[in-house]
């Protein structure tokens, strides 16, 4: 073999190798990852200690409301809580269709669950698929329906807390909430309704207009 | 056609051998799969071209078509400036760049000697519009179909491929007065 | 390693475009060393003169098959984020046929036809042009064909799913396949004579 190879003309070597890498491939296994995933364990660990991996209800509405379409927020609810009430421009995507939801690696994703204990774990999934900017809503949609659409002012408020609360305001409203002043805590709960279905007007849809081009010829 | 003296001093020198070129042209397209995760194209940039086209003269007509649209989509910046027809601009200037090195840039038209030049530039026109329509219609050409997805065994790409050879070898008979 | 780089987002849409225009430039030179800008050589093809053009693109397929699938397997590359072009086996096994009469009669595809207008074929510029014109027609009768052209959807689906045969063995399958062909290539130019299309 050693004295043979060197005496084939170029082409019969260039087809050799190739039957030889060919031959090897055969037993070489499936080039598919699947559903199994590797992950960095101090990179994650340095992530949720710099606190890098979540969002706050304010900054999430902000982006919201400021139109931002750099991002896509998804609901990892079921869809019949999808159907009640979702964040404007939430995505829905229930946790078991996560692995084959359509996500490109170099854009931006923000998880919200209920609470928040399925976008963390969701967080992990994607985080060690090799998704760089995941971030989730800190406090689920708990926090986003206290904070968000019904935020509250004590009757004894700083005027620090109250300057706040008006500044709240206006994004509460923006989102069909409805802020409360005093009472206490039963009452207001039992005002809590939530917003209707509707995209908040003075925004266009984030999602309009991004139909990715097929990348074909 | 006459060509021009500087290049008649200078044989073309002939071209490389076919599996070398394959496989230069093959890690050209895995280097694109590693860098971009896509293969190479062609057709892709000139429907860019037509649809850009067609929506500056009549921008309501494109609109109303949902075959320019999709090249028209994205309103936030120019269907020219898309992936396809930066690469076809490198193909250009690397088309160039080989002819020249080779001494192979020749003003001329490639025909068999029993066809006239204008019926031969009257086929290549025909053929040519042909081709757009087919390409349209399978979704890519030779190097978005053919080569791109049958690196990474498309289904689509596979059919594709042998339908292409089906179809010029069904019809080469009828068309050899052109080129034998 | 994070391949396919794009995907796992090293870098934007703006170094994309440049990335494009330099793997374009390898394209295209490999395409002009093959004889691909040359239609007499393209066209020979169809007549067993020369079999340059299906040896060039069958050492191309393999070679980038092979490569991406050993990239793979040693977990460098993840397959799953390739693009893979969804199929509609009836219109693109038509639009195949349709794209070989063009081939045959006009004597290039659209990768090939610009190489030879760049290197100063006439012809290859007419052709670019009936591309042009070509697609322009297809814009225009869109709305007639569209149900056609959407119709068999099968999706993003590869051989290997569709015959469910291992991946490996298909690649397997398809080198011997290429081998066997260049022997069979290498035979009948032989056969023939030896009337490779020269520059």
């Amino acid at each position: 073999m050693k004295n043979y190879f060197p005496k084939l003309s170029m082409n019969k070597k260039l087809a050799l190798i190739a039957f030889v890498l060919g031959l090897i491939a055969v037993f070489a296994g499936n080039p598919y990852r699947g559903n199994s995933v590797t992950m960095d364990a101090k990179e994650l660990a340095l992530i949720i200690d710099k606190q890098a991996d979540h969002v706050s209800s304010e900054e999430l509405a902000d982006w919201i409301v400021q139109g931002k379409s750099d991002f896509k927020l998804l609901d990892l609810r079921t869809e019949r809580e999808f159907n009640e009430y979702h964040i404007p421009s939430a995505e829905l995507v229930p946790m078991t269709e996560l692995n084959e939801y359509p996500l490109l690696r170099n854009e931006k994703l923000v998880l919200y669950s209920e609470g928040g204990i399925h976008s963390a774990q969701a967080w992990m999934l994607l985080r060690a698929k090799g998704y760089k900017a995941v971030y989730m809503l800190f406090g689920g949609l708990e926090e986003w329906t206290d904070k968000i659409l019904f935020p509250k002012l004590a009757q004894n408020a700083t005027p620090d807390q109250t300057a706040a609360f008006e500044k709240m305001k206006e994004v509460s409203k923006f989102f069909g909430g409805s802020p409360q002043v005093g009472g206490t805590a039963e009452e207001i709960s039992a005002k809590k309704l939530m917003p209707k279905l509707e995209m908040p007007s003075g925004t266009s849809a984030p999602t309009a207009g991004k139909k990715k081009k097929k990348e074909g010829c | 056609m006459q060509s021009t003296s500087t290049e008649v001093q200078h044989a073309p020198k002939p071209y490389w051998n076919p599996y070398l070129s394959g496989i230069g042209l093959g890690l050209v397209l895995l280097l694109s799969y590693v860098i971009m995760g896509r293969g190479l194209g062609a057709s892709g940039a000139f429907s860019s071209l037509v649809a850009t086209g067609v929506s500056t003269i009549a921008p309501e007509h494109a609109k109303a078509n949902e075959f320019y649209n999709e090249y028209l989509a994205d309103t936030t910046k120019s269907p020219l400036k898309d992936w396809l027809v930066f690469e076809v601009l490198g193909v250009l200037v690397g088309g160039f760049i080989s002819g020249a090195l080779a001494g192979r840039i020749k003003t001329t038209v490639e025909k068999g000697p029993r066809i006239s030049v204008k019926g031969r530039l009257f086929y290549a026109f025909i053929g040519g519009t042909i081709m757009g329509i087919g390409a349209k219609l399978a979704r890519g050409c030779t190097s978005g179909q053919a080569l791109t997805g049958g690196a990474v065994l498309n289904v689509g790409s596979w059919a594709f491929m042998l339908a292409v050879f089906g179809g010029a070898y069904m019809i080469a008979y009828f068309f050899r007065r052109q080129w034998k | 390693m994070n391949i396919p780089f794009f995907k796992y987002g090293l870098f934007g849409d703006d170094v994309s475009l440049v990335i494009a225009f330099i793997i374009g430039i390898g394209f295209g030179f490999f395409l002009e060393r093959g004889g691909f800008g040359n239609g007499r050589k393209l066209a020979a093809q169809f007549y067993f003169n020369d079999l340059t053009v299906f040896k060039v693109m069958f050492t191309a397929i393999i070679t980038a098959m092979v490569g991406i699938y050993y990239l793979s397997v040693i977990g460098w590359m993840d397959l799953s984020l390739v693009y893979v072009s969804p199929t509609y086996i009836v219109p693109q096994t038509i639009g195949g046929l349709v794209l070989g009469f063009g081939f045959v009669i006009g004597g290039y595809c659209p990768g090939t036809s610009c190489v030879s207008a760049v290197t100063g074929k006439i012809d290859g510029m007419v052709y670019l042009l009936g591309i042009v014109v070509g697609i322009f027609v297809f814009g225009e009768i869109y709305p007639l064909v569209s149900n056609f052209y959407n119709s068999t959807p099968m999706g993003q689906i590869t051989l290997s799913q569709l015959f469910n045969i291992p991946y490996g063995i298909l690649v397997f399958a398809v080198v011997l396949m290429a081998i066997g062909g260049f022997a069979a290539a290498e035979w009948a130019e032989k056969k023939l004579g030896n009337k490779i299309v020269e520059p």
